[in-house]
């Protein structure tokens, strides 16, 4: 029998961790521009949210205005009660809207994992890759996502509630922060409960109370943002604190994510 | 078919069931320590309410403060709990089908989750009698709800596992690693980030605490570690004889 | 043969689910130019010996050895070596068969060109057929792929589980080809099949009998 070209001794040609992830990024993204399921789940969800906010923004400036008026009214209120009223300022609008990239992202993140295991196309996978290779293709899908939800929805939700900018530098880093944050956080979480054939709501069920601390370091951060004049150590501080959980998020689920997906 | 033998504190050799022993009670054997640990428990108790006098700075004769004595160690040991579980649970990974971690890890989150109930109940109360209000969002108070909320999703995550004890002791093990990262945040940063109310403060201040407060505040401390390792001793015996039971059941030839 | 440039050695392969036997000592070895067979009822625990031979598995005792040009194979690597069908081996229903094949030799460091695609295509029965959606395949087209995706690269060592499932007189002879270019394969071939039909245990030279969970 002639040699094809394919016969040749795959030893030879080894390719790296980086080459395999880049490949298995190919295809979620081929895959995903076909079918298009993650996309238009964070889409619909996304697009609705938005809606919701924009509906509820009205009113809340209503009552604003309203309350601006009964200042007599105001003084008599407890401390308490006064501390438990929600403050609809540009931090508050910041922690909102991560609130909805949360929930968007958990429409769609779990897709990567889940649809593998679900087919049945994980054996093929594993008899082909590392581990460590696997963990970050689907990063970086979950990460190109991510980014690609925040980008699209930030400048609209901004328009709807007039959340204001800061300085941009500042901005860019808290939502790159964040969005580091949220896709690793949901990658390995993904993993989890594709593993467990869990449904989205494990998904939901493991995946939020992770992320609920994550949100309060990133309200944290956008006080920072929003301080006009903050020193520069607060900044990194309270910045650089929400970008270390993305950042070590990512190095345990680096570290554990062969046992997850080894049997 | 071989039959199962009772012993529960044998090591897992045997072909059928997954049998684990519980070294870490191995200095703590036998009834002695639990007597003391009662007693100790009941003077704890008694000494609450008659022994210590009550801290300064917490109304009339700072009664309200007399919950700290069981208050303070269910708060400490909910974070403790989590730290001993997520080392049995990196015990269990690296080591190969080390059930007995395995065990170990889930018992200790099950009993986290239930002294962060406490904890958080007794705080409710404490707050409500002091200040008036039952839940205020204080930082400790979100932080303590958190805590539960990890704690919960541990055991979701377990519970949906149920009917696959390797993969459900691989993926949980997984999944207390990773929430050490927002654990970490949890009881570190978060309660640095705003003031709250939380009384740490007026009580670490030597001068409003009397000697009889420490006699009966270190003892509770004490006690409640006992109370924990016991209890741990307990889940992992209980875990065991559903293991056997199961084990037992699959073996007969139906 | 006295010289084996490949080898699979399995040796005293115990396995459990929960507490439920399905392997019990078992040893295989099987040698370049050779072709081993597994035989067993169903639920005999075929399956799961071939997958632990492919290292989807860790088995609860024993030892799996490869030697590639008679020197021994570091675990890690065992699956560059590998060529796997299985009935539970699925591949990507949402991209073409093309695309499939691409992708996976992308991953074992092959660049296919079109004359290469042809090639194994035709090698399975499936020239002019690869531009379509494996969901649009039938199952025994879908069989045929797997048998392209397994002989990317040419691996050393083939694993096949119920390799003539679902195929055809055309598909059982085209098995029968790829069983004897494996045999034949420059450098060393071998394959271990897990059958538990009587004609396929003839086109082994050795066999292991699995006798049923205990």
């Amino acid at each position: 029998m002639s040699r094809s070209n394919t016969e040749i001794d795959a030893a030879a040609r080894v390719p790296s961790w980086i080459s395999e992830a880049s490949a298995l990024l190919a295809k979620d993204i081929r895959a995903e521009l076909r079918t298009k399921t993650a996309v238009s789940a964070v889409g619909v969800f996304s697009f609705a949210s938005l809606l919701l906010v924009a509906l509820a923004t009205e009113t809340l400036k209503e009552v604003r205005t309203v309350s601006m008026l009964r200042l007599p009214d105001i003084v008599t209120l407890t401390a308490l009660e006064a501390q438990m009223r929600p403050a609809w300022d540009s931090p508050s609008k910041m922690g909102l809207l991560w609130v909805l990239l949360c929930f968007a992202a958990f429409a769609g993140l779990s897709h990567s994992f889940v649809h593998e295991e679900e087919t049945g196309t994980v054996t093929a996978l594993r008899l082909s890759m590392s581990a460590g290779a696997v963990y970050t293709g689907k990063l970086v899908f979950n990460l190109i996502v991510t980014l690609a939800v925040a980008i699209a929805i930030t400048p609209v939700y901004m328009l709807i509630t007039g959340m204001r900018l800061g300085s941009p530098f500042v901005f860019i880093s808290v939502m790159f922060s964040g969005c580091l944050g949220l896709a690793g956080t949901a990658t390995i979480v993904a993993a989890l409960a594709a593993k467990a054939r869990g449904t989205g709501a494990l998904f939901g069920a493991i995946g939020l109370p992770l992320l609920v601390v994550f949100l309060i370091l990133l309200i944290n951060a956008a006080n920072a943002l929003y301080t006009v004049d903050a020193p520069l150590l607060r900044l990194t501080k309270d910045v650089g604190g929400l970008f270390s959980f993305g950042v070590l998020i990512i190095a345990l689920s680096a570290l554990t994510f062969p046992f997850v997906w080894e049997e | 078919m071989a039959t199962q033998p009772k012993s529960s504190y044998a090591n897992s050799n045997r072909s059928g069931s997954q049998r684990f022993s519980v070294p870490a009670a191995s200095a703590l054997q036998g009834a002695g320590w639990k007597w003391g640990m009662g007693l100790l428990m009941t003077y704890v108790i008694y000494g609450a309410f008659f022994v210590a006098e009550g801290a300064v700075g917490f109304g009339q004769g700072g009664d309200k403060a007399r919950i700290v004595f069981f208050h303070v160690p269910c708060a400490v040991l909910s974070s403790v709990c989590y730290f001993v579980g997520m080392v049995y649970a990196v015990m269990f990974l690296v080591r190969k089908r080390d059930f007995a971690s395995d065990a170990k890890a889930a018992a200790s989150m099950e009993l986290g989750f239930l002294f962060c109930i406490l904890a958080t109940v007794t705080g409710s109360i404490f707050a409500g009698v002091q200040w008036g209000s039952f839940w205020n969002w204080d930082p400790r108070e979100t932080s303590i709800i958190i805590m539960l909320l990890l704690y919960a999703s541990y055991l979701v995550l377990r519970g949906a596992l149920s009917m696959q004890p390797e993969k459900r002791a691989r993926l949980s093990a997984v999944y207390a690693i990773i929430a050490l990262v927002p654990a970490q945040y949890l009881i570190w940063a978060v309660p640095r980030l705003l003031e709250g109310n939380h009384p740490t403060q007026v009580l670490t201040k030597a001068s409003n605490t009397s000697l009889s407060y420490k006699l009966v505040l270190y003892p509770s401390f004490l006690a409640f570690t006992m109370l924990f390792v016991w209890l741990l001793q307990l889940r992992v015996r209980q875990m065991q004889v559903f293991a056997d039971r199961r084990a037992r059941l699959e073996s007969e030839n139906i | 043969m006295a010289e084996s440039s490949v080898s699979v050695a399995l040796e005293g392969i115990s396995h459990r689910f929960g507490s439920r036997s399905v392997l019990v000592d078992i040893s295989l070895i099987v040698c370049a130019g050779q072709v081993g067979v597994v035989m067993g009822a169903n639920g005999s625990g075929k399956s799961t010996l071939l997958k632990i031979a492919a290292g989807l598995l860790r088995p609860e005792s024993g030892k799996v050895a490869f030697t590639l040009e008679s020197k021994p194979v570091e675990p890690m690597l065992h699956r560059r070596c590998i060529g796997y069908v299985s009935p539970d081996l699925r591949l990507y229903h949402e991209l073409t068969g093309v695309e499939n094949l691409e992708f996976f030799g992308r991953l074992r460091g092959l660049r296919l060109n079109n004359d290469g695609l042809r090639d194994i295509l035709d090698r399975v029965g499936l020239l002019g057929r690869g531009r379509e959606l494996v969901g649009n395949y039938s199952s025994g087209m879908r069989q045929r792929l797997k048998y392209a995706y397994a002989l990317l690269g040419s691996p050393p060592i083939l694993l096949l589980d119920e390799p003539t499932a679902n195929l055809d007189t055309e598909g059982v002879a085209m098995v029968e080809r790829v069983i004897a270019g494996q045999r034949s394969r420059s450098g060393g071939g071998l394959a271990i099949i897990a059958t538990n039909e009587p004609r396929e245990e003839a086109w082994g030279d050795m066999s292991v009998r699995l006798n049923g969970s205990k």
